[in-house]
């Protein structure tokens, strides 16, 4: 059955981009909106159809693209990538809603942000390894255009650490790329034809060496995404970014682009080199916990909410990539929970700390000296803080929300590798309390100062905006039923391959 | 009689040319000047023949001494569309004088001519000859802007390295026609097979076509010129010369490299290195050179001009990629990306012309807070300049996919490895220019002013050059079949 909803999830973005380019201001806000919102209720129509218990590849889209390099366009959903389809229909309508009222070009910023948002679908439904990183390329340069034009002081030398980093990262993904492409027989960049192993025991020739395709091309695939998401050594860019993006902008690298990226990580382990993970798990869990300890530790030394929230991103990446090298259904079928997770939840805190820094002045939460320079928001924003405490509950994975299911689920899982491993990443999760708390105290609760005593309450739109962000993380954390159910017989099914 | 309908592409240029020559004599001051759609209309006229051509198959026209096949067809399409963009964007720009369009047009035809020659001649003379015209008429395009200093550097050292090259193709022809006692390549190549020539005297052949081909398509030895032309020479002759004279260049060493020093290899649509050197060797090494001189400086430079050079050098290392591996797919993926750099370059250079006539200037510092200042020029030039270094969304990331995975699929991973980095460095020398671009958007700047024709010429530009990526497989499909029938 075909509906070709996939493709309308990209189309709609497009031309609400295109049509950015004709429209005049008010009108043209209201066109990007409308949609962003169709293909989000595209895509939440896909997954609403989606078979349960069913394991394969889903509302498959297949296309001849470049037919002498084998290329198609071909997209489909299973398990591991439903979820982010959720995550990204619902993140850009509301960042395209929390652009509102941008002074300086609001065309160019929704449109970039619609280009984003078709550019991370096709990432994430893509199935054909070329189509893939196609749409990973593109993802790429409306950040670079939105840091760069619409962030703060450093803007465009956080655009340019951005561009290079990414630029790298991407050649190196395109790298092994071609590798795999040549290394089989047919040539074929289908991600369908790759699974299972194909490539196990494929060598070729460097230099007189003979090295294993399936282990050069997982560390550079490794390595290329390590550049485009935050991993601990080589975070500099990202927190960088933090500092000059736009708030907005900052929420759909770290909640739309990170998870998207985990995710690409997860079926390339999976599905390209199940034999590699067979040796590469430890290393994929060690850099799992030490980002979720460097994460907290850095989060815990910081003054301001948007590097906070840079390391609270890390530290999440960190739990996600222990979920994943767990390689037992429990730990995964979390890891894969917990991309939507981080998704809505680091999506929530960007923007009510931008609320936040947009009408105290800035994002700074403790002076040089470590002294509160905000408080008593509570009594002067009674929504703003109930919102935020929610979204707080959830990052720390109290229990009813729904970072509290994929944290269980990961640590759980994480047992059968070590049970240390428990015990670290509670001892991340403690302190991870220890520095949300503090800041939630500094800002909302205690007296009210000069910077805080003019602070409004949410207008209507940004309750409107922030409205499906809180309900979602409540609905999930109380009933993850349907979405395991979904994720779980193809989690399954890719680590049977492995073992 | 028969035969002139084979060369009929370079007839009703050479017709255009005369007309356009005869009315610039007889000029005497008239108002309405339809100099540009006459040749216009001329091109257009050579460019549906050549597309008709395709059906009349591999032909030997004049006993040999031009070949009209697939090949020389792709390329004389895609000279006749260029000489049509560069003549179209005359009238646009102040550095080519209102009262020197004339003049301008007539040099352009000409070289449009003497490209088409090159692209099909099998004789070595012609070739030679050809090649000669395309260089006089450069060096007249290059020197073109009289008053400027850098012009006429520009003009004078193209000159002289076009006469060290002229004379280096010259003598490794000329060592060839002893040995062989023939000026057709085809026979040469019958001899050869016969009566292999020592590998010394092979080496130097080589050797000798390898430098003076280097000159023409900005390759490693003979790249030092390529920038300075660029940089020096009126901008809309740095579009056309950076796109034309390369691919006439790399027309030339596509035929004669593989006609001369290869011969059919085992399976259909490969070579094999002919004689006791292997060349290709030296070729990979000459373009990984290419590739990584050419990154690495177009990331110091303060013109944007000569920045756009030097990234054009690095292009040049890339496609040399598509001929060494010796296959037809290397080939095609070879003309995929020269028909990219076509829409690519030109569309850079027309952006840059249109900045030069409004700032005086083309230096990194003072074209910052472009996009704040004409938002639709500068994002084209980002688009084209990305497209051009390989960036994902872009059909150019396309053809760089198809030239490195060409290597890799012949076993050649280190070259492969010093392509990807140079795609990587050369990516950082946009970012680079584009950090200063987008740089400002904040401030309030004048905005330059724009008119419609300027958008609708890169709105023609920006449409092929996307359909080129989307039906990116026709296009390599198209490529292929015009190697399909191409005469070896």
């Amino acid at each position: 059955m075909n509906h070709h909803l996939i493709s309308l999830t990209l189309v709609f973005p497009l031309i609400g981009a295109l049509l950015q380019t004709v429209v005049q201001v008010p009108r043209s806000r209201w066109i990007a909106l409308a949609s962003s919102l169709a293909a989000s209720i595209c895509a939440v129509i896909l997954i609403v159809s989606m078979q349960n218990q069913n394991a394969d590849l889903q509302m498959t889209e297949l296309l001849p693209w470049v037919g002498s390099y084998a290329i198609s366009y071909d997209m489909a959903v299973d398990g591991l990538n439903a979820l982010l389809m959720i995550l990204i229909a619902i993140l850009f309508p509301v960042l395209i809603a929390s652009e509102w009222d941008q002074k300086v070009g609001v065309r160019g910023m929704q449109g970039l942000l619609l280009v984003l948002q078709a550019s991370l679908f096709g990432a994430a439904c893509a199935q054909d390894l070329f189509l893939q990183f196609f749409f990973w390329g593109v993802s790429a340069l409306p950040l670079y255009f939105l840091v760069g034009i619409w962030g703060g002081e450093g803007r465009e030398k956080a655009a340019f650490k951005t561009m290079v980093a990414g630029s790298l990262g991407d050649a190196l993904i395109f790298s092994a790329l071609i590798l795999i492409y040549y290394s089989l027989d047919p040539h074929t960049f289908s991600l369908r034809e790759l699974a299972g192993g194909k490539l196990a025991g494929k060598e070729f020739n460097f230099l007189g060496f003979e090295l294993s395709v399936s282990h050069v091309a997982f560390m550079l695939m490794s390595a290329g995404l390590s550049l485009r998401a935050p991993i601990w050594p080589l975070h500099g860019w990202f927190t960088e970014v933090s500092q000059e993006a736009p708030s907005s902008v900052f929420v759909a690298l770290c909640a739309g682009v990170v998870p998207v990226s985990l995710y690409l990580f997860s079926r390339y382990c999976y599905v390209l080199f199940p034999d590699a993970l067979g040796s590469a798990y430890k290393w994929i869990v060690g850099v799992g916990i030490l980002n979720l300890f460097v994460g907290g530790i850095c989060a815990m030394a910081q003054r301001g909410l948007r590097r906070l929230l840079a390391f609270i991103c890390l530290s999440e990446v960190g739990l996600v990539l222990m979920g994943i090298g767990s390689l037992n259904p429990v730990g995964v079928v979390g890891s894969v929970y917990q991309q939507l997770m981080m998704g809505l939840g680091l999506a929530g805190f960007g923007l009510f700390s931008g609320i936040i820094a947009d009408r105290t002045g800035s994002s700074w939460f403790m002076d040089e000296n470590r002294e509160r320079v905000l408080g008593g928001i509570v009594t002067r924003a009674p929504v703003v803080a109930v919102i935020s405490g929610l979204i707080v509950a959830s990052l720390m994975g109290f229990p009813g929300f729904g970072g509290f299911v994929g944290h269980a689920l990961i640590i759980i899982g994480s047992y059968s590798i070590h049970p240390l491993t428990v015990i670290i990443s509670g001892g991340a999760l403690v302190l991870a309390s220890y520095y949300l708390f503090t800041m939630y105290r500094l800002i909302f609760l205690g007296g009210v100062n000069e910077r805080s005593a003019g602070f409004e309450d949410l207008t209507l739109r940004e309750r409107a905006y922030m409205l499906p962000v809180v309900l979602s993380l409540l609905f999930f954390g109380l009933y993850p039923k349907p979405l395991i159910e979904l994720i779980r017989p193809t989690v399954l099914t890719v680590l049977s391959a492995v073992k | 009689m028969k035969e002139f309908v084979y060369i009929m592409p370079e007839i009703l240029i050479a017709l255009t040319l005369a007309f356009v020559i005869a009315s610039e004599i007889t000029y005497e001051g008239e108002q309405l000047r339809l100099v540009t759609a006459i040749s216009l209309l001329g091109l257009g006229a050579a460019f549906f023949y050549a597309v008709y051509s395709y059906q009349f198959g591999p032909t030997p026209v004049f006993s040999g001494v031009l070949c009209l096949d697939g090949f020389s067809l792709f390329f004389k399409l895609i000279f006749i569309a260029l000489a049509a963009l560069s003549i179209a964007s005359v009238g646009q720009t102040a550095e080519i004088n209102p009262g020197r369009r004339t003049e301008y047009v007539a040099l352009v035809l000409a070289a449009s001519l003497a490209m088409c020659l090159v692209s099909s001649a099998a004789d070595v003379i012609l070739a030679y000859l050809s090649l000669l015209f395309l260089n006089i008429v450069s060096y007249f395009l290059a020197a073109f802007g009289r008053k400027s200093l850098l012009s006429t550097e520009a003009g004078v050292k193209y000159l002289a390295f076009g006469s060290v090259a002229g004379a280096l193709f010259l003598y490794s022809l000329a060592i060839l026609f002893a040995y062989t006692h023939s000026l057709n390549i085809y026979e040469i190549h019958k001899h050869l097979l016969a009566q292999p020539l020592p590998p010394q005297v092979m080496l130097v052949v080589f050797m000798f076509m390898l430098l003076a081909l280097s000159f023409q398509i900005g390759a490693f030895p003979m790249y030092l010129v390529t920038p300075d032309v660029m940089e020096g020479s009126p901008t809309p002759v740095a579009a056309f010369l950076s796109v034309g004279a390369r691919a006439a260049g790399f027309a030339i060493a596509v035929r004669f490299l593989i006609v001369i020093f290869t011969q059919p290899g085992m399976t259909e649509g490969h070579w094999e290195v002919l004689g006791g050197i292997d060349w290709t060797q030296i070729f990979a090494v000459v373009a990984g050179l290419t590739m990584m001189v050419g990154s690495l400086l177009a990331l110091k430079q303060e013109s944007v001009k000569r920045l756009v050079g030097y990234l054009v050098v690095a292009e040049t290392g890339f496609m040399m990629m598509g001929l060494l591996v010796l296959d037809q797919v290397g080939i095609a993926a070879l003309l995929y990306n020269l028909v990219i750099q076509l829409f690519a370059l030109t569309g850079i250079f027309y952006v840059l012309s249109f900045v030069f006539d409004q700032v005086q200037s083309d230096r990194i510092q003072d074209l910052r807070g472009l996009l704040k200042r004409s938002v639709f020029e500068c994002g084209c030039l980002i688009a084209f300049l990305l497209c051009l270094v390989g960036s994902p969304p872009f059909p150019g990331f396309i053809g760089k996919f198809t030239l490195i995975g060409t290597v890799i699929g012949s076993g050649r991973y280190p070259l492969a490895l010093v392509g990807i980095l140079a795609m990587v460095l050369s990516t950082v020398a946009v970012a680079r220019l584009s950090y200063h671009l987008v740089g400002d958007f904040k401030k309030s700047l004048a905005p330059l002013t724009s008119q419609w024709a300027r958008k609708a010429y890169l709105t023609v530009l920006v449409i092929p050059m996307t359909l080129a990526g989307i039906f990116a497989g026709l296009v390599l499909k198209g490529a292929g079949e015009s190697l399909g029938f191409i005469f070896w």
